[in-house]
């Protein structure tokens, strides 16, 4: 690991003037989880650090708050997953809770934030190697197209096939989240989904974000008229480990027909995955076994296994179904 | 004299099987602790006396040695798997900040056959400019063919590892075995089968058969503290070392052999370890010149030199359990005998040898009358495989374990009561069937065929597998002293390293119990090669060959000191005369008594000192090794498994071990070593799993983040029964667990997952690809 500086300024001001002009030299930290990984790894060499946590201003106390606004809730960049795992989030945004719950570990959820969430680099071990150069380290390309590639993408893949890692992210699609960006030219608010992007946009970044800019936080609309929303997950560890793949559900049942279903898969393509076959055919139906036996199926359209990812098909359509049940408090066989 | 012997008739035997049997014992030896012996402390819980240290960090590692001038040493490994040298140069690293020396490992022309193969050498002021000063090093490498994947290795035609024959290494982690000559064939080396009666034949007679393959993954040792040491020389003829070591003799005579100096002028420390599993005997490990390069930079620097290797590092060049591709073919009766065990295994120790896949397929079902169990190295471009706790007996287990459960299901047969129908050994056969019982076996068996028929997400299933292991504990290997001196301080000294298991307070329990002593009274020294002969801790061979030593010796300066006080007592003898809490008091007459303190007030001279050691096992009862003159140790896991069938998850909510462990001297160390064995059981049948790259031959998971290790919210409940068995095999009764009590667990895991889902998982570890594939038929 390379010796560096730790910046701490007290204004967003501050931090964004310090930050311009060397992306690679002058980085943002919050909890410092992913970005310690990648100070040891030689993957990040910068000079300096700029840390979050520091700032004192209003910037500052929004990216702390965790609260009711006019038009649903708000929770700033920097709360750790462990306080919005604890937070007072009503039930209808239950998936963040149980999301920011399931991740990492109880002691790197205490560090952990949210917008170092949302931005944290992939796990691809061809990508966190230090001696292989893969494509999104700007090699010339993907090792894990041929190769050992048992997490990585069934959908959404190509050129670079990572899957992303966010489990929060997965949450905020799913229930329809805006996130706040604060950049030299001011604020911007743009969908969750609007935040990452396809390697074949871009093989070596995972977002959108412009030089300096920095998320303030996320806000939720408004829930639905009984909205329920929940999250699942499969791991091969349950602590200490990222998911092999993750879905969170949004629905409301009106009439006893399904209403405003969104549905969002992690871990089986390089951005949180919208699975809008599924919310279409749930969309009006009543819910039963039957039905989420039969969409879950639609989850996957599309997908191609790389070799050894081909089990990501049926966990994930098995995660979608577990979802369902939950949220639509339809019982599992026993 | 030598050869004289004394006869003791002890009762032996376990449970409500005692009787008494004449054992002989070679003259001065105390009477064999047996049935009948009262004991005050051995047996009882007892918690670590050094558990303070290690709480609060006062504790030394040798991660923690620091000496004054003290330079820190750090490795160039090669980036590929197989390479030819074709220019070496490290005088570029002697310019760089902080660099004291440099030292080339392989010459022009050398090949290297694992990426991870030592190439160079620095010592710098602190660790980082050390590790900085690797890239200035110029090497240019000649990239040739190489082969990672057991499979691939085996076909003809494929790159060939090795040009030459290979020398086995053998530790002292490695289980002893009566050896033999090994044929080599492109990658593969034939090693010495193990057999009886004809197979074939068994075959032929069979009615019904079952035949598959089973694959084990490698797995890596992965030892909290890395390998590490340091040397320092006191005189161009002298060293010492302080090493994380599981044998601080092998490390003492590896250093003296390399350096050509005498075993005495060398000095090794272990005061503290962080774990070893196997892969630490020697100063080096497996794949890494460790104790070379840390005495050669030392040498030429002419300072201290610490070396310390990363995770990395410890994942790809210090050892693994290699791992297997096996076929079974089993053929049995209609009315479910066995005629037939037949096992070809293959194993990759990657460039190294030892891939053998242990006794459980030939030592445990021996009412089978033909059994044939063959075994393959196949060398690949990947780091040596080493001695990892029970060498080749969980990926034995795991294939026939298994196998036998798929030939039960042929046979509509319940899977326990064809294990029990097979087994000959009395111990074994009584922890199957108190397994049957204790852990409701057969209600649970119809409660997951329940589930299974209504088609439960969740599904159940139960298994059980065994063990097998010998009493490896050794003669004359301790030299144990105890002394106690006129202030009353007793002391015991002996050089072994306590890895963990606990033996620092089974000695101090040991001089308690003798001089019927408080425990934490009880001064203890070990870790320290000055302290006289030891054993390295492998074969689960410690506590057998230490503490009846330590006994003798205590015994011996007891002899001496109730001597003293008839004396004192003006008695001619000692006969009438025991040791009780307060000292040494008369049995009958005027029942005076001596105190401890007074007693030792009045010895002559500064203190009454013995050494012992002990001799060779005196029995072998109730049941012989298949494979060594030793008493042979059963075990039995019953698991529960629990299968996710949306996920493929599977989960272990309950576990019942039942071990045999000779007499358990401290219950809470012992029970400490299973529930490690069963944690590290569960971690392999679940999830560790080497993963090497086959583009590039490099390991993919060098870290504890991909390579993953089971952790607190995995644990099952643990039920933990030990069969108390009277073995007579030394003067205390002590035999090994450390090994035994991780070979069934994946195994009965593998079993569990089968009758949960209806379908065997042939591959470990059982993650969710494999299991979702296998509940898919696929
Ligand atoms: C063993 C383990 C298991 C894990 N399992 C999971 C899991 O299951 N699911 C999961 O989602 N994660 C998991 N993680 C990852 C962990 O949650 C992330 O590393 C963590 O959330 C990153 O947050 P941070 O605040 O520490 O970010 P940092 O490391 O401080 O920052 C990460 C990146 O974000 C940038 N950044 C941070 N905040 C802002 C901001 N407000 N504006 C602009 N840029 C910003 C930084 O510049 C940096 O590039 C796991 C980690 C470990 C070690």
């Amino acid at each position: 690991m390379e010796p560096f500086t730790l910046i701490r300024p007290r204004t967003l001001d501050a931090a964004q003037t310090r930050a311009l002009g060397a992306p690679a030299e002058r980085v943002y930290k919050a909890g410092g989880i992913d970005l310690l990984d990648l100070l040891k790894e030689g993957l990040a060499r910068p000079a300096e650090l700029i840390d979050l946590r520091s700032l004192g201003d209003e910037h500052g106390q929004a990216m702390r708050a965790l609260a009711a606004s006019d038009s649903g809730w708000s929770v700033g960049a920097l709360n750790t997953l462990a306080a919005i795992s604890a937070s007072a989030l009503p039930q209808a945004y239950a998936a963040l809770r149980e999301a920011a719950g399931s991740a990492a570990t109880p002691s790197i959820r205490n560090s952990a934030t949210l917008g170092g969430n949302l931005l944290q680099r992939p796990r691809c071990w061809y990508f966190r190697h230090r001696d292989l150069h893969c494509l999104k380290k700007g090699g010339e390309r993907c090792l894990a197209d041929g190769g050992e590639n048992k997490f990585h993408a069934i959908l959404g893949g190509g050129p670079c096939h990572i899957v992303h890692p966010s489990t929060l992210a997965v949450a905020l699609v799913a229930l329809d989240a805006q996130v706040e960006i604060i950049g030299a030219e001011g604020p911007r608010r743009i969908p969750v989904g609007e935040l990452f992007a396809l390697p074949r946009v871009s093989p070596t970044a995972e977002n959108t974000l412009g030089e300096g800019e920095v998320i303030r936080g996320v806000t939720l609309p408004a829930a639905a008229a009984g909205q329920r929303s929940v999250y699942e997950v499969a791991k091969e560890k349950q602590s200490f480990d990222w998911p092999l793949a993750e879905v969170a559900v949004a629905l409301s049942v009106e009439g006893g027909a399904l209403r405003t279903v969104r549905v969002a898969l992690g871990h089986v393509a390089p951005t949180p995955w919208r699975a809008v076959q599924v919310e279409e055919a749930l969309t009006g139906q009543a819910p039963s076994a039957e039905l989420f036996a039969r969409v879950a199926a639609l989850a996957t359209q599309g997908a191609r296994s790389l070799g050894d990812n081909a089990y990501k098909i049926p966990l994930v359509q098995g995660l979608v179904r577990a979802a369902l049940h939950r949220a639509c408090d339809v019982p599992v066989p026993a | 004299m030598a050869g004289e012997t004394t006869i003791y008739t002890l009762r032996l035997g376990f449970d409500d099987k005692l009787k008494a049997v004449k054992v002989e014992v070679p003259k001065g030896e105390p009477r064999p602790w047996d049935a009948d012996s009262e004991l005050a402390v051995i047996g009882r819980d007892t918690p670590r006396i050094d558990s303070v240290p290690k709480v609060t960090g006062a504790a030394q590692y040798t991660h923690d040695v620091r000496l004054p001038g003290m330079l820190h040493a750090a490795v160039l490994r090669s980036p590929h798997p197989a390479a030819e040298i074709e220019h070496l140069d490290v005088s570029p690293a002697l310019k760089q900040p902080g660099v004291r020396a440099a030292i080339d490992l392989v010459k022009v022309g050398d090949k290297v056959r694992f990426a991870g193969a030592d190439v160079a050498a620095v010592a710098a002021k602190t660790r980082d400019e050390a590790r900085a000063a690797l890239a200035s090093i110029v090497v240019r490498y000649r990239p040739l063919p190489f082969v990672v994947d057991l499979d691939e290795a085996i076909q003809p035609g494929s790159p060939k590892v090795h040009e030459k024959a290979v020398k086995d290494r053998r530790t002292e982690g490695d289980e002893p075995s009566e050896g033999g000559k090994a044929r080599v064939e492109g990658n593969v080396r034939r090693n010495p089968s193990l057999s009886k009666g004809s197979s074939n034949k068994g075959l032929r007679q069979a009615k019904v058969r079952h035949e598959a393959t089973y694959t084990t993954q490698v797995h890596t040792h992965s030892a909290l503290e890395t390998h590490s040491i340091v040397v320092r020389w006191d005189s161009p003829k002298a060293m010492t070392a302080w090493c994380s070591t599981q044998g601080i003799f092998s490390v003492r005579d590896e250093l003296a052999g390399v350096f050509e100096l005498k075993p005495a002028d060398v000095k090794v420390f272990t005061e503290y370890m962080g774990g070893g599993f196997g892969a630490k005997f020697g100063a080096s490990a497996p794949g890494s010149r460790l104790g070379w390069i840390a005495g050669e930079l030392a040498r030429k620097s002419k300072a201290p030199v610490s070396l310390l290797l990363d995770r990395h590092e410890e994942h790809v060049c210090t050892g693994n359990r290699p791992g297997s591709t096996q076929r079974v073919t089993l053929g049995a009766t209609t009315s479910g005998e066995l005629t037939a065990i037949h096992v070809v295994g293959h194993g990759s120790a990657g460039i190294g040898t030892g891939a053998g896949i242990g006794n459980n397929a030939f030592g445990i079902y021996t009412r089978c009358p033909n059994i044939l169990v063959e075994s393959r190295d196949v060398f690949c471009n990947t780091g040596p495989g080493t001695a990892f706790r029970a060498p080749g007996h969980p990926q034995g287990a795991f294939a026939i374990e298994l196998a036998i459960d798929e030939l039960a299901l042929k046979l509509g047969k319940d899977p326990l009561e064809l294990r029990i129908g097979h087994v000959e050994h009395p111990v074994r056969r009584a922890q199957l069937e108190l397994g049957r019982e204790r852990f409701r076996w057969a209600e649970r068996r119809r409660e997951a065929d329940a589930k299974r028929s209504r088609g439960a997400r969740y599904l159940t299933g139960v298994g059980v597998a065994c063990s097998i292991w010998g009493d490896y504990g050794r003669k004359n290997a301790a030299r144990v002293t105890v002394s106690v001196d006129r202030d009353g301080v007793v002391e015991v000294r002996n050089g072994v390293q306590d890895i963990g298991g606990g033996i620092t307070t089974v000695l101090a329990m040991v001089a308690a119990e003798v001089f019927a002593r408080p425990v934490p009274s009880i001064r203890v020294q070990v870790g320290n090669s000055e302290l006289g002969p030891s054993v390295g801790s492998g074969g689960s061979q410690t506590t057998s060959s230490v503490a009846p030593a330590a006994r003798n010796a205590a015994e011996a300066v007891k002899a001496e000191l109730t001597e003293l006080a008839a004396k004192l007592l003006g008695r001619g003898s000692t006969e009438g005369l025991v040791w009780g809490s307060d000292g040494v008091s008369e049995v009958g007459g005027r029942k005076r008594t001596i105190a401890f303190a007074e007693l030792c007030k009045k010895i002559e001279g500064e203190a009454v000192v013995a050494t012992a050691s002990r001799p060779q096992t005196y029995n072998a009862g109730p049941m012989r090794h298949p494979s060594a003159p030793v008493y042979q140790i059963a075990g039995a896991h019953f698991i529960e498994a629990e299968v996710d069938t949306w996920t493929g998850v599977v989960r272990v909510p309950e576990v019942l071990a039942i071990h045999d462990v000779g007499r358990v001297h401290n219950p809470l160390t012992t029970r400490s070593q299973v529930n490690g064995g069963i944690a590290l059981g569960i971690s392999y049948a679940l999830m560790e799993q080497r993963i090497v790259d086959r583009g590039s031959g490099r390991m993919l998971n060098p870290n504890l983040e991909s390579y993953k290790i089971i952790g607190a919210a995995e644990l099952p409940k643990l039920d933990i029964v030990f069969t108390e068995l009277h073995t007579g095999a030394n003067s205390t009764g002590a035999v090994g667990i450390g090994e035994p009590s991780t070979i069934p667990t994946a195994a009965a895991i593998a079993c569990a997952v089968h009758h949960a889902i209806g379908r065997p998982v042939r591959s470990l570890p059982m993650t969710p690809d494999r299991v979702l594939a296998a509940i898919q038929g696929a």
